[in-house]
């Protein structure tokens, strides 16, 4: 079907008036905390929020587009998380003459290496910005190795059954990661040498603008990639995967494709948080942040949109910040009775759930059809035609 | 008995009750109910906060932890479970709204914890409930007590959906929900009922497992995966086979980790969860509809000819 849409309706509709009332709320909020607490907290919510679109986008390619039950996104995050902090830190210090192999995770040379290669990435903005490009190019190849590991046994279960097997997979790769101490440390973080600390004092300030570059592509790249013909295969094996596949749909190569595409991505969102933290322990990259969360997020802003993801990010990450800022001040009657604010937030995610599914299914943001191409490219095409067939 | 025989024994029977909860809620529903985990923890927290309040074993608080589990599954359903249905949701809905549920429910077992720590100076958070139990015949009690009630619960749960009339309703409904719909049958007794059973099955589940590991406010959330691994196993197509799957995946991890740790070293100790999935995982290549869709029939009639309906 042909819209008679204009370009400038188009415009008028990807800004419409729902997008304005969120990115207004979202606003009011940023300037609150920022007028209340200063521009640090308006820093580290902007840094958070660009890894976790990354991530909740990824998600969404493949539980929005490809209608995966992805419930083991952790292990994508891990398997950029742990190439981050276990390759890059190695070739540096094998390139450094200092030791490369399994005693580089050991606590007791570990803390005294990355200070070193520290000191090297800090010499010059060429070497950090290399050694950035490395660690995201591990990042992606990792976490493609490990989305096409899982996809696997995986890709021709049925919808519970995949997500149950995910959501094991991906706590087991935690545990493995606790325990091999080869890889990360265990039990103890291993530290990250740090690519920003050419910049000293400004160390977060250069961050944001980097990191929402980085969202920025992953965000023009996705909304490529589902508009094209591949993006329409991923919508129909949602809708319909029998139709899709007497259509001659290969099912089993499109989901993979979707996994892997949606791994390597979370895989980069995931070796962006280790670079921002400066350490990668094992234990802290748990379900609840890196799959429960991105859902929450994704089911707020809208499944399948990702303009709406992005803003369901940019809220949620708002309200769970000032859980945590102001628990003392606005959550006082609770802590006279010993109880820490701090399991709102899971309250609050919990909540954000239930209150999505009943009321708002569709979420903020919800999923829009835009036509292949513009309608006045239709129109000429099918001009040509005429004029041909005449 | 050795000691990884008896908690292995405790945790299998806790395992599953909750894995038969997980399948019953799902042929029902169609629902993976996710906040079996908190509803495990809840479980053990009651028992915990009866026996260090009041005292006792921590048998004599089953009874509050049904009727808890219960109520906590009935909130469910009408809150959340129910709407969804009418509305036919789809399978991942109904498994993200659980898991809704499920992190209000941990965020609440939280602040109780942390109100008892304050007000009561208990420390929920690193427990040991087999200290609570007592010794018998040179073993904890647990050890007989939790498998044999396990054992009951399954009878009567037998009996029930096999000789009561609501419960062969409920075979109905599991069987073929329109045509049951259609004999008069009152499908939403029939959801209300099974989320009050799951509900109380996940609690007392959970209570159990609590006997044989560390009790925590995070224990359900920890071990869902094995739970889910144990339903899976079962095949999700009957309730027999989810007890069965929750069996054999909390035996295999204590007599796996056992056996490995003894022949290679204590460091797989850190892997045990990898055991029961890679249990799992090769049970579903060799029969993909769980220990359930194994042809026991099929063997037992070959391999002892045919007996029943043979013409020649």
């Amino acid at each position: 079907m042909i819209t008679n849409e204009s370009p400038g309706g188009k415009i008028k509709g990807l800004f419409s008036n729902r997008i304005v009332f969120v990115l207004a709320v979202i606003l009011a909020f940023l300037a609150f905390l920022y007028f209340s607490r200063g521009i640090s907290i308006i820093l580290t919510i902007l840094i958070q929020v660009t890894i976790f679109s990354i991530i909740t986008m990824s998600l969404n390619l493949e539980s929005g587009y490809a209608g995966i039950p992805q419930f083991g996104r952790v292990a994508a995050v891990i398997a950029g998380a742990f190439a981050v902090g276990a390759i890059p830190g190695r070739i540096m210090a094998a390139f450094m003459g200092l030791p490369a192999g399994a005693e580089y995770a050991s606590d007791t040379v570990n803390f005294k290496l990355v200070p070193e290669i520290n000191a090297l990435l800090a010499s010059s903005w060429l070497v950090s910005l290399g050694f950035l490009i490395m660690c995201l190019v591990l990042a992606a190849l990792s976490g493609a190795l490990i989305g096409w590991l899982i996809s696997r046994p995986a890709i021709r279960l049925k919808e519970g059954y995949l997500g149950i097997s995910m959501l094991a997979i991906g706590d087991f790769f935690m545990w493995v990661g606790h325990n091999w101490n080869i890889i990360v440390g265990g039990s103890t973080p291993v530290n990250v040498p740090d690519p920003f600390r050419v910049f000293g004092t400004d160390r977060f300030t250069v961050i944001v603008p980097v990191f929402f570059v980085i969202a920025i592509l992953i965000f023009i790249y996705l909304n490529k990639l589902t508009q094209s013909p591949f993006g329409r295969n991923l919508r129909m094996l949602r809708d319909n995967d029998l139709s899709a596949n007497a259509a001659g749909l290969n099912i089993v190569k499109v989901r993979t494709q979707a996994l892997v595409i949606g791994a390597a991505i979370a895989a980069i969102g995931g070796g962006l948080y280790v670079i921002y933290t400066g350490s990668v322990a094992a234990i802290g990259l748990t379900r609840l942040t890196f799959t429960f969360w991105p859902w929450a997020y994704m089911m707020l802003g809208g499944i399948g949109s990702n303009i709406g993801v992005f803003l369901g990010v940019f809220l949620l990450t708002i309200l769970r910040t000032m859980i945590i800022i102001f628990r003392s001040t606005w959550f006082g009657f609770l802590l006279q009775v010993g109880i820490d604010p701090l399991w709102l937030e899971y309250t609050l995610l919990g909540a954000v759930i239930i209150i999505v599914i009943l009321f708002m299914p569709h979420g903020l943001v919800p999923e829009k059809i835009a036509p292949m191409l513009p309608s006045k490219r239709i129109k000429k095409v099918l001009a040509d035609r005429q004029a041909v067939s005449k | 008995m050795a000691p990884w025989m008896s908690s292995g024994l405790i945790y299998a029977s806790g395992l599953a009750m909750t894995a038969g909860s997980i399948t019953l809620l799902y042929i029902v529903t169609r629902t993976f109910n996710f906040a079996v985990a908190s509803m495990a923890t809840i479980g053990f927290i009651v028992v915990y906060t009866g026996v260090s309040l009041y005292g006792g074993l921590p048998y004599q608080y089953y009874p509050f932890v049904l009727i808890i589990g219960a109520i906590t599954g009935v909130i469910c359903y009408y809150g959340l479970n129910r709407p969804l249905l009418y509305r036919k949701a789809a399978e991942t809905t109904l498994m993200m709204s659980t898991l809704g549920y499920d992190l209000i429910l941990l965020s609440l077992i939280q602040m109780y914890s942390d109100y008892l720590t304050y007000t009561f100076k208990l420390f929920p958070r690193r427990v040991t409930m087999s200290v609570f139990d007592f010794e018998l015949y040179g073993e904890s009690a647990a050890t007989f007590i939790l498998p044999i009630t396990a054992i009951a619960c399954l009878t009567i749960l037998h009996f029930f959906l096999t000789k009561t009339k609501f419960g062969i309703a409920m075979r109905a409904t599991i069987e073929n929900p329109t045509l049951a719909g259609a004999s008069g049958i009152n499908s939403d007794r029939v959801y209300l009922v099974s989320w009050i059973i799951s509900g109380s099955m996940a609690a007392l589940g959970g209570s159990f497992m609590a006997m044989a590991m560390t009790g925590t406010p995070v224990m359900g959330m920890v071990t869902i995966p094995l739970m889910f691994a144990g339903a899976i196993l079962g095949g999700l197509g009957n309730i027999y086979g989810g007890i069965l799957g929750g069996m054999v995946i909390g035996l295999t991890e204590y007599a796996g980790v056992y056996f490995l740790a003894k022949q290679f070293g204590p460091w797989i100790l850190g892997y045990r969860m990898g055991i029961p999935l890679f249990i799992m995982a090769a049970t579903l290549l060799v029969f993909p509809r769980g220990l359930s869709g194994i042809p026991l029939g099929k063997i037992i009639k070959n391999l002892f000819g045919q007996k029943r309906g043979a013409s020649a």
